[in-house]
This record gives C-alpha cells, structure tokens and sequence, in this order.
C-alpha cells in the first residue's frame, strides 16, 4: 500500500499536525523523515496510509502545511507529490 | 515541617508529579532525536506539556512555549532578544536579579519606575510618564518579596499603543493569578516550573511573542546540516537534550493547577494571607501589607528586636521554613526601605493549611 510522507519544519510541527488529523479521524503517526527526503538533514514527518488528499487540504486549511509532500511505493520508492 | 518557602520552590508537590518524574526516569529518552518508542514517547509528553502550558496561558500556538530550566533562563533569553548596550528599559521597582543583572551586564539604559509599594496606580501614573523614549519594559507581574501584584495588564496596553516591547516576569504568578499571553500581548513571559505550578527544580517557561534570538547553540534534532539554529519555535530556543523528566513532572504540575483552577488557588493563598494579617496584627511585627486585590501569596515582615536571618534560623529550629534576606530582589527593598534589614517572607500554597498557618503565627509572635 502506497504510504505518504507530509514533511514538517520540526517535531512540534509534526505533533500538532498528526494531532489535529487524529482529531479528525485520519490515522496520522510522526515518524523520523527517511534521510533524503529532507533538504537539511534531520526532520520530522506525518505518515499516512489513507485519506492523503483529505488530511493535506485539512493541514492547509490550518495553516501547516509547510514542507514537501512524498509519497512511497510498496517498492520504496519516494516521488514528490505536488498538492 | 511547616514550609512557608514557596515563592522560592514549592516543596510540597501533587504526588501525581514525583510519579511522572519516575515513570519519565524509568521509560523516556530524548525528544527530537532517535525515532525509537522511548524517544517518541519522551516527545509526546515534552508536546503534551506545551499544550497544556499554551491552553492554560492562552499562548495561539504550542510552538510559542519554549522550555528553559528556569525562570532566570528564560528572562535572561528574553533580555538578550531585545537589549543591548544603551537599550533605553524601564523596570519596576520590584524586580529581581534575574532581570537587573542581564540588563546591567549587557550596559543597557536602565531606568526604574513605579517603587510605591502596594500602591498600583501609583506606579501606573511613573510607568506612563517614563514610557517615551522607552524602547524596552520589563515587569514582574507579583513581587517576590512583597507580593505586591503589579498592574501588567494595564502596563501591557500602554506598551502596546507605544510599540514597546514587554516582557514579563511571572514567576510569582504563574499558576495563582489569570495569566493571558493573548490579552497580553507581550514579546515574552517568563516563568519558573518549580514554584506554582508544581514542577520540579530544573524547568521553566518562556512564552513567546516573537522569535527571541538563542542564547544557547547546539543540537535541536532538526536541520542538522546547517551551522545555524532553525529560524523558528521552539527548535529555535531549544539548544540540547530537554529535561524531559523535569517537563514530565511539570506536565503532571499543569494538569493539578488546571483542575483545581487559578482562581481556587488564589482564594486559597489570599484566605492564609488574611489570615496571617489577622494572627499577627497586634504581634509587634512589623506586616508589609497591602489594600485588598494588590498583594497576592506573599507576606514580609520583620522584627524590632531580631535580625531577619537569626528570626529565620529560629523558626527552622522549630520546623518551620521561611525566607530571609534580600530574596535576589535588591531593588525591591530599596523601594520599600527594607534595603538594610532584609525581611522574613512567608509564602503560601494550596498545601499550606490553616492549622500549619497559625502554628507558624504563633512562633512569630515570639519574635516581637
């Protein structure tokens, strides 16, 4: 199953989005961002498996969506997704 | 033990803390660092106390509480967010060292207003006429030798409608008194984890208006390729592995305050001050009180016979814990004209019973 990666500033950004898509009923985990994916070295993401559009237009409609978006194949393949 | 040092540290603790320190000590590692459950873990309860922290304070967002390791820590980032040398600052005439040092050691243009104690309109009327030029306030929001509740709602707006900077100082209030950043609107508040609101010794607060620049550099476990520290909250602040026990114990803290509510605790400290008045009126002490709604947690008094160490270390003797001296607060005394003397201070908490109360009045009274 395809996995995202909503990439955050920092961990407390990380948190407060996971916490307000968990408010909302999409299951949401902060995870460490794979090495890569993050232009500055260590970063924090969101990982989703369902509802991605859903969860981007919350998080933007919120005012935290900062970072990049990717997603993940089941080969483990990262594409940037483009809102 | 009868403790009547709280200004200082609360001793007495919700017995909820000293087990979230444990259960901290004993599971959770290093927030911002590894991915790892311990770590996650350790990072959930550092986030779940900026919340708590933010929704208690009305701070709009939690990356705006930055944990520091006490209230001097936090003043002393706020300090040099905004002062340098020759940085024109008004302060009251009621704060503490940790606020007269940081200023002094960077040479700022330190000007004091507002040393009539108990009298709030008093110092409002010094704060406005000395507010043109100014290009910093500090304030204390209670004075820690006096209890003196200074008016920093009202400071607040004026510095507002100037485009001056506050920051203030509630380390005598955070917890007892309604502390609201958005009413506020100052560039900081700083506060210590270890008085009011129940913390253990190493934490503090500082709420931020604005970015403030970092007094310490190091490790944030966020964009770790770049040689500077992250532009923004509250990596930004946060050089180094937190306290994360401390911030456990503190979250545990915040949860008691906010369940028994500010305006409880409050009532509670003004009944033990009325009290305290009332036991002690006709002692031969000399009382540093003040009309109703401007002295909250605190009282000083002194003795016409003992000096305020020798009082203090009789009652010690006898089990009861109070402060004496200059309390840090120098300038303080120098407005109350207890500069030479010193006082001894009783502080309150919502541990302190009534009982406890009178059996500490009691031995004072000996002191007359």
């Amino acid at each position: 199953m395809t996995q995202y990666y909503i990439m955050c500033r920092s961990l407390t950004a990380a948190q407060r989005s996971a916490r307000l898509l968990e408010r909302s009923g999409i299951t949401a985990v902060v995870v460490k961002a794979p090495q890569g994916l993050s232009s500055s070295g260590c970063g924090y993401a969101v990982l989703l498996r369902r509802r991605f559009d859903e969860a981007v237009a919350l998080l933007k409609r919120n005012e935290l969506l900062r970072g990049k978006l990717f997603s993940r194949s089941d080969e483990g393949e990262f594409t940037e997704v483009r809102p | 033990m009868i403790y009547l040092d709280n200004a200082a540290t609360t001793l007495i603790k919700p017995a909820s803390v000293q087990r979230a320190v444990l259960e901290a000590l004993g599971s959770m590692a290093s927030p911002g660092r590894g991915g790892h459950p311990p770590a996650m873990k350790a990072a959930e309860t550092v986030f779940n106390c900026r919340l708590a922290a933010a929704e208690l304070f009305r701070v709009p967002e939690p990356e705006q509480v930055v944990f520091t390791l006490n209230a001097t820590h936090a003043l002393n980032i706020a300090i040099h967010s905004l002062a340098k040398k020759g940085t024109r600052v008004l302060i009251s005439g009621f704060e503490h060292n940790s606020v007269t040092r940081p200023l002094n050691a960077l040479g700022a243009d330190v000007t004091v207003f507002g040393q009539e104690l108990f009298d709030r309109e008093a110092v409002l009327e010094d704060f406005k006429k000395k507010l043109p030029g100014a290009q910093l306030a500090v304030c204390t929001h209670v004075s820690n030798v006096f209890g003196f509740v200074l008016p920093v709602y009202e400071i607040a707006a004026l510095c507002r409608q100037r485009g001056v900077p506050l920051i203030v100082d509630a380390s005598q209030s955070a917890g007892v008194l309604e502390l609201d950043m958005r009413r506020l609107g100052a560039a900081f508040i700083a506060m210590p984890g270890h008085k009011a609101l129940f913390g253990p010794q190493g934490t503090g607060i500082l709420l931020c208006g604005q970015k403030g620049l970092p007094l310490l550099q190091g490790g944030s476990g966020s964009e770790s390729i770049l040689q500077q520290m992250p532009d923004y909250l509250p990596d930004r602040l946060e050089a180094g592995t937190h306290n994360v026990c401390g911030i456990a114990g503190l979250l545990a803290g915040l949860e008691y305050v906010r369940e028994k509510g500010t305006e409880e605790i409050l009532r509670h400290e003004r009944r033990l001050l009325a009290q305290a008045r009332e036991e002690l009126k006709d002692s031969g002490l000399e009382l540093f009180t003040g009309p109703e709604g401007s002295q909250c947690g605190v009282l000083s008094l002194r003795s016409p016979r003992l000096d305020c160490e020798t009082a203090a270390a009789l009652l010690a003797e006898q089990g009861i814990c109070v402060r004496a001296g200059l309390h840090c607060a120098p300038i303080a005394h120098r407005s109350a004209e207890t500069l030479k003397t010193g006082t001894i201070r009783l502080s309150f908490s919502p541990f302190v019973a009534e009982r406890q109360l009178s059996a500490a009045c009691a031995a004072l009274r000996k002191l007359a």
